[in-house]
């Protein structure tokens, strides 16, 4: 049995039954799984909330106006940047509720479109190309494997059947650490590729937006999804499955604990098992 | 005395997405605790027979349109698809015929809409594409929702 950690930490809701977490699964339930199982408990289980980062809101904010250009070319209209700004600014107004910036919002609100405007200037995707899907939920049975079904929204896909996901991150990204850290998000867009269209993707693209002083794009492609990748997605789905059987909400102390919202209900977590 | 309990499962898919499992348990007593490999290896062989031959009748299964009386006999067989089914899912049917009807929206502009985005009509939209229009209508008619809500209700199940 595990311990109901009390420390007020936030507003705690009902703990979500397993049978609903172990009905279905996606890519940031998987990573979350990965880096730490006790924080994937306080997260999904005890589904304790914590106030937004300034860092996700940067990065919410610019998915949301990407989302917005990339339908612009979707519904065929003309790009205006006069209205993707006032998409960033109503998103950046909308959405900053209770952040602790430490006095640098103006900046990073800057940055923010900053980092846009670079992308627009020296993405790849030209103009007039129309894509074949933007921000679309959808979903995988995988029941005939055994395992859950599959969840997940999928940024964009480029015309031709070229995944994108959008990135923003402090550092220029290295290639390889970026498509070995993405993986399982990768892995898990090409599943859901292949069971919405029938088809294989043609390939996946990291678009990374980089807030540096200099702001950076910087574009990461990757083959589409071998078989050995499929199958290590698989293997670590039916670990997720049978580790929430298990109870298996044990902590992973590393680095990923820097930033890790839940350091203090993890300092006073006591195993979580009374005979 | 020692107790051994042994529980084999299986779960395999069926046409029309759908799947069924079977599972069984057996318990059976033990004098000695050497005697545990020769009898969980029987219990194994025994409860993987069975499920095997009992998993292979299929029972009920929802035809094309995912609420008839299916042939139940055909393991594995994919039945036969009207000539007008749709080709997205049945939730994403359903949800499409919902927004239009409770929105009053005229079904042939839908399915220009379909034409415009995608170069086909509604039915023949794949399950990608018919999430795509489903958005569309649903920023329309105002019920657009955050990326972090797209699979909770009250949409018609999750997409």
């Amino acid at each position: 049995m595990i311990a109901i950690i009390e420390n007020g930490a936030g507003p705690v809701a009902e703990p979500a039954p397993m049978e609903k977490l172990k009905r279905t699964v996606s890519a940031s339930r998987l990573n979350c799984w990965l880096q730490c199982r006790l924080k994937f408990y306080f997260r999904y289980v005890l589904k304790l909330t914590k106030p937004k980062t300034a860092a996700l809101h940067f990065g919410s904010v610019v998915h949301l106006v990407l989302q917005q250009w990339n339908l612009t070319r979707w519904r065929r209209q003309p790009f205006e940047i006069a209205k993707l700004k006032q998409v960033f600014d109503t998103g950046w107004l909308d959405q900053g509720g209770a952040i602790d910036w430490d006095g640098e919002e103006p900046e990073q609100k800057i940055s923010a479109w900053n980092v846009l405007e670079k992308y627009f200037t020296d993405t790849p995707i030209k103009a007039d190309e129309m894509p074949e899907a933007v921000e679309v939920p959808v979903e995988a049975d995988l029941s005939r494997h055994g395992l859950p079904v599959l969840i997940g929204v999928l940024d964009l896909v480029r015309a031709g059947g070229r995944i994108v996901d959008f990135k923003t991150a402090a550092k220029t990204p290295d290639a390889d650490m970026a498509l070995h850290q993405n993986g399982v998000q990768l892995d898990c867009y090409s599943v859901l590729y292949r069971e919405a269209t029938g088809k294989r993707e043609s390939g996946r693209e990291l678009h990374h937006l980089v807030k540096t002083k200099v702001p950076k794009v910087v574009i990461t492609p990757a083959e589409p999804m071998l078989e050995y990748q499929r199958n290590r997605l698989f293997r670590l789905m039916e670990d997720y499955v049978n580790g929430l059987e298990r109870g298996d909400f044990i902590p992973a102390p590393g680095f990923g604990c820097m930033g890790c919202e839940f350091m203090s209900e993890c300092r006073k977590f006591d195993g979580g098992r009374h005979e | 005395m020692i107790t051994l309990e042994a529980n084999y499962s299986k779960k395999i898919g069926l046409p029309g997405y759908s799947s069924h499992q079977f599972s069984v348990t057996l318990k059976s007593e033990l004098a000695d605790i050497a005697q545990a490999p020769a009898e969980s290896a029987r219990l194994y062989a025994v409860l993987q027979s069975s499920v095997d031959h009992n998993i292979q009748q299929v029972g009920y299964l929802p035809n094309a349109n995912g609420n008839g009386n299916g042939n139940g006999h055909g393991n594995g067989h994919t039945p036969p698809v009207e000539a007008d089914a749709w080709k997205c899912s049945d939730k994403q049917r359903d949800l499409i015929r919902k927004i239009t009807d409770e929105h009053k929206l005229d079904k042939a502009k839908v399915d220009q809409l379909a034409q415009d985005r995608f170069g086909k009509g509604v039915k023949s939209l794949n399950k990608l594409e018919a999430s795509g229009l489903i958005e569309e209508l649903l920023e329309q008619t105002g019920q657009s929702k955050p990326r972090n809500q797209r699979f909770s209700p009250p949409k018609v199940g999750g997409r």
